[in-house]
């Protein structure tokens, strides 16, 4: 377990009764528990111990699971590099894990490890007491061994909470009845995307369609022009917002504190020169960039955003679900340290990450690659289904 | 419309019942009644209630009025009635009568306003206007000053400047402008600078005082000179301060202090007394020593006590470590007795407050305090006195029991005076020691003619002319140079300096010893201040002279906030103009025409059109700073980010922009009263942060 958890706290079993009685669930080290380090990963949040439970903590404890720990991660949640969230899951400390999902991490980070990763519908899940940097865009997702651990692990976290101000008046899936859920009949796939994988990669994702196919679901191709876009569209709004969600990282109420400062704004200039590391920084001066010298871009761009999301209801409405490709070859998600290589290894998870929809990753058996099956908004648990019933067939065969 | 018969809304009174009126003005406020709708009309003078009721006007008429908004500019033609008994509003000066409108004209209509400009409740209980943001009211200045309370200070300014011409006129004084093109001074760091189109390259300077002007307008034998001067100065930013300020400038000649002191005194008097308030005469004076010396300031609020006791001498033969270690220095130690306040002062608010907290940031390290009790001094360090040395000090102090005695002891006797000063006037404040409505004024003077440099010389406390009290003293001897007295004098009322000014040096010998003192050469003095300097050749009478920061002087009369409420158009704390957005860029044409591109030697220069460095300015801009060692990758990520945002461009859609998938509604948080965090009471929110003063997250100070 070395180097896996930032922090655990062996003592901390959940008295909690509930339907997560006896499991145990990580979680990363941006998401608050009371009395415990949450440093994120960052300089930004150095010493800083959270003061309640973010409000996933305080559902998975109230249904009776306990906090494994609080895993490493990367430089507030941004890609996966130094992210250990789904080792705490492949060896065992925990049966899922709560992982931040910025750009596709937690598909990406359960898809290197031969887990489901998912990451939930826009809004779906409280964001209380998390520390995230894309707020139109971040979600807290999940990385579990088994759909069923998924499923109630989304059951206890979902929903409403009224300390979460961003999240719309909506009703949940219902998690635990997943399987009395409308399931996935026909599954669209996008030509245009299909078409930018390497050779191996096209053959062992026209595989797994088959497989589908083979396995009663029906497999229709669809085209849809730009889809560039989503990367283009993701970097643009994301920097922005990541530029104005980091403006609270200052060293006045929490943080590291640059000591030099002699007044106010050198104070404010040292101190967060000093708290952004090599990959983030960048970002947040792209950010700047569009923000406070072409606005107009970045507007632009939120025009473009409501283009993608109008296209990918489109393509919904002619299928239940759109089948993607999730790694890209030759990209490796771990080892991504500058903003491009991001976005390059990202590539494929990056549209359900711009409309906000739910997207789940698992292998398919076949020794092939996952792969990622978008739904629309608030399917969430029939993804989660779909990938139920395909982890028991891999599993019989292997 | 014929405006020649108009009548002040703000004049009529019961006495004008029955009259036909011709009223205009701005509509303050609406009421609508159903069938009958009420116009409060406002115009400078006043506002008074127009009634349109359809008993009384044409359909047409109501029709019409039914469009008034508020600040519509209108005319109004309508019959003065008394109000029914009862329905009279005492918050008007008007609130007895009612206008009765027959015709109505919409002049100009207005658009939906920026924040409220009525300040007059319609009925009694309804909400007053609340208070608008200071830049907001700024942007909109023309709408702001329609309010009731900016004009009246407008007005009452006036009122006063204009009883300052009277007054001098009445003393044979004469207005003479002086140039606001001018000459930048060697020591001008502070100026205004305004090129020449036609001298490229060169540039006049704004005055920041007519200093020279006025002195030369004596030599040019006007001998009774004054002006209300617009002054300009590029200081660094402070709350109460304004780049550009109207200053009262006065120089006699043939007169002495105690001439500008009865002139003054009358003129404050008078200028107070425009405002309603009596100032005490004559003006006390004090001279700089003892104002530092008690009070810990070189303009003293006077309005209570506090002064200073001397404990130096009382310690001499201490015990107690600290104080001997201290005295072995050279330091001093003085203290203050705040008489009979032991029980608003506890031992926790002296030791956790003010020794920890409050006097370490005032600059000091420490803070004895001691609070008498049974006649006896009661505190964590009377232990360490001798039996002699607590005798002496409850006799020195005169101190009775519930009085609290504070010492500042350091090595640094300035630093003692200065802590002691801030000290008083924060025990004052927090102990309701300062009397309100209360005006004492001041004449500080004998300021020291000389300060020290830290490079071993001596510089001008107020200006190289100003003239010291005897003209014996050696240029050569530092000390002896560094005890002189100047012939100054500053006005202080309750704390704030108003002014001052000096007798001037009128003998050109004299002038010279002096110059040498500041170690400038003839032949410096010469490059320096020449035109002048060859003026006091040609037969300079004796003369002397103040100025007055009007400003400031109408702002403490009306008792506003803040000197921007007595200002039509002020620059905001930041020294913009919310109103026109200046200072501004310009474009490159207009720089190149006043031959100012080549100044940067080729490189871009700062503040036209083109900006500097992208990447020092994104990182100025977000407040993320940057070593050299990284410019390389970011530049790298905005040239990453210039892609982007050609292919944003370039991408066409007709699509709304969308900052959300799942918007929210407006939400409230349930029970609706404000609550306070419970963290916060716990204490809970504060524990993580890197540094705290007190309750209050601390940061370092906008400036340095």
């Amino acid at each position: 377990m070395s180097g896996i958890f930032a922090y655990r706290d062996e003592g901390s079993e959940s008295s909690g009764e509930g339907f997560l009685k006896g499991k145990s669930v990580s979680v990363q080290a941006n998401m608050s528990v009371a009395g415990w380090p949450t440093e994120a990963g960052s300089l930004a949040l150095k010493g800083f111990k959270a003061i309640e439970d973010a409000t996933v903590v305080e559902r998975l404890k109230k249904n009776g699971a306990s906090i494994a720990g609080s895993t490493r991660m990367g430089e507030l949640g941004f890609g996966l590099r130094g992210d250990e969230a789904a080792r705490s899951v492949a060896e065992g400390f925990a049966a899922a894990a709560l992982v931040t999902d910025h750009l596709g991490e937690a598909r990406l980070a359960a898809a290197g490890a031969g887990l489901i990763g998912f990451k939930p519908s826009y809004g779906l899940v409280s964001r209380y007491g998390f520390f995230g940097l894309i707020p139109s865009m971040e979600a807290i997702g999940v990385v579990a061994r088994s759909a069923d651990d998924m499923a109630l692990v989304m059951a206890a976290v979902s929903g409403t909470d009224e300390k979460d101000f961003s999240m719309p008046a909506e009703e949940a899936p219902d998690f635990k009845e997943c399987a009395g859920q409308p399931g996935i009949k026909t599954l669209g796939w996008v030509r245009e995307i299909a078409d930018r994988l390497e050779n191996g990669d096209r053959n062992a994702f026209e595989r797994a369609l088959e497989r589908f196919a083979d396995g009663g679901v029906t497999v229709v191709e669809k085209s849809f022009e730009g889809f560039d876009l989503f990367r283009t569209v993701h970097q643009v709004v994301g920097s922005v917002e990541a530029s104005s969600a980091a403006g609270k990282y200052d060293g006045v109420r929490f943080g590291h504190r640059c000591p030099a400062g002699k007044n106010w704004n050198e104070m404010y200039l040292k101190t967060r020169g000093e708290i952004f590391g090599p990959l983030v920084k960048p970002f947040l001066f792209q950010g700047a960039y569009f923000q406070f010298t072409k606005y107009d871009v970045f507007e632009k761009a939120c025009r473009l955003r409501g283009h993608l999301v109008r296209e990918m209801g489109r393509l919904l409405g002619e299928a239940d679900a759109l089948a993607m490709p999730a790694f890209r070859g030759g990209f490796d998600p771990r080892e991504a340290a500058s903003v491009p290589a991001l976005y390059d290894a990202f590539h494929f998870t990056l549209p359900a990450s711009v409309a906000g929809l739910p997207a789940v990753c698992f292998p398919v058996g076949d020794g092939g690659p996952p792969v990622q099956i978008v739904g629309s908004r608030l399917r969430d648990a029939a993804l989660l289904t779909l990938a139920g019933e395909w982890m028991k067939t891999t599993e019989k065969e292997s | 419309m014929d405006f020649s018969e108009r009548v002040w809304c703000g004049s009529l009174r019961s006495g004008d019942a029955g009259r036909e009126v011709l009223l205009a003005g701005w509509v303050d406020a609406l009421r609508d009644h159903g069938e009958v709708l009420f116009v409060h009309l406002r115009d400078r003078s006043g506002i008074v209630q127009v009634v349109f009721s359809p008993q009384r006007c044409s359909a047409e008429l109501s029709r019409a009025a039914e469009s008034l908004k508020s600040e519509y500019c209108v005319s109004v033609r309508g019959r003065v009635e008394n109000r029914l008994a009862g329905t009279e509003n005492p918050n008007l000066e008007t609130g007895a009568v009612e206008v009765f409108a027959s015709e109505m004209e919409i002049l100009s209509a207005s658009d939906p306003l920026p924040f409220m400009v009525s300040e007059k409740a319609m009925a009694a209980g309804e909400r007053e206007a609340e208070s608008v943001a200071e830049d907001l009211r700024l942007k909109h200045r023309y709408l702001d000053l329609r309010r009731p309370s900016m004009q009246s200070n407008l007005f009452r300014r006036h009122r006063i400047f204009k009883c300052v011409r009277d007054y001098l006129d009445e003393q044979g004084f004469v207005e003479v402008e002086t140039p606001v093109l001018t000459k930048s001074t060697p020591e001008g760091a502070r100026d205004y600078l305004v090129p020449s189109r036609v001298h490229p390259g060169s540039f006049y300077a704004l005055p920041q005082s007519p200093q020279l002007f006025k002195q030369l307008l004596m030599v040019g034998g006007f001998e009774r000179y004054f002006q209300m001067a617009r002054c300009f100065r590029d200081e660094d930013l402070r709350p109460n301060r304004q780049p550009e300020f109207t200053q009262l400038d006065i120089e006699a000649s043939f007169i002495d202090e105690e001439f500008i002191y009865r002139l003054v005194e009358e003129l404050a008097c008078r200028m107070f007394a425009a405002g309603g308030v009596d100032l005490p005469r004559p003006f006390p004076r004090m001279t700089y020593r003892e104002a530092m010396e008690t009070m810990g300031s070189d303009r003293p609020d006077i309005r209570f006590g506090l002064r200073f006791v001397e404990a130096t001498d009382l310690f001499r033969e201490t015990r107690y470590g600290i104080f001997r270690q201290i005295l072995e220095r050279g330091g001093s130690i003085k203290g203050i007795n705040i008489q009979g306040h032991s029980n608003s002062l506890s031992k926790n608010v002296l030791q956790n407050e003010y020794a920890k907290e409050i006097v370490p940031a005032m600059g000091a390290k420490g803070m004895t305090w001691m609070r008498v009790q049974d006649g006896k001094l009661e505190s964590n360090i009377v232990q360490y006195f001798s039996d002699a040395e607590r005798k002496s000090v409850l006799e020195r102090f005169g101190a009775k029991d519930g009085d609290v005695l504070i010492m500042i002891a350091d090595a640094s006797p300035r630093v003692v005076i200065s802590v002691l000063g801030q000290l008083r006037l924060h025990l004052a404040g927090r102990l309701g020691m300062i009397p309100q409505g209360v005006f004492a004024p001041l004449w500080v003077t004998e300021f020291p003619l000389f300060e020290p440099t830290d490079e071993g010389g001596v510089t001008s406390s107020h200006h190289p002319f100003t003239s010291p009290d005897r003209a014996d003293f050696d240029p050569d001897d530092r000390e002896g140079l560094l005890e002189l007295k100047s012939r100054a004098y500053d006005l202080v009322v309750n704390g704030e300096e108003l002014g001052g000014g000096s007798i001037r040096i009128h003998d050109r010998s004299l002038q010279s010893r002096i110059f040498r003192a500041l170690g400038l050469t003839s032949g410096a003095a010469d490059e320096k201040f020449g035109f002048f300097l060859r003026a006091l050749d040609y037969g300079t009478p004796p003369h002397g002279g103040l100025a007055l920061g009007m400003d400031r002087v109408v702002s403490m009369i009306l008792g506003v906030s803040s000197i921007r409420e007595v200002i039509a158009f002020p620059k905001n704390r930041s020294a913009q103009c919310p109103l026109t957005q200046a200072p501004s860029d310009v474009a490159r044409e207009q720089l190149g025409e006043l031959g100012l591109l080549d100044l940067g030697g080729g490189k871009e220069l700062p503040g036209t059109a083109k900006k500097e460095d992208l990447l020092e300015h994104l990182s100025w801009v977000s407040r993320i700073g940057m070593d050299e060692s990284e410019r390389p990758a970011l530049e790298e990520a905005l040239a990453e980010a210039s892609q982007l945002a050609a292919a944003v461009e370039k991408a066409e859609t007709d699509a709304e922009p969308l900052f959300s998938v799942a918007p929210v509604k407006g939400r409230i948080r349930a029970g609706g009263e404000p609550v306070v965090s419970p963290l916060s009471e716990s204490g809970a929110l504060f524990a993580n942060a890197p540094a705290m003063k007190g309750r209050f997250f601390k940061v370092a100070g906008i400036l340095e």
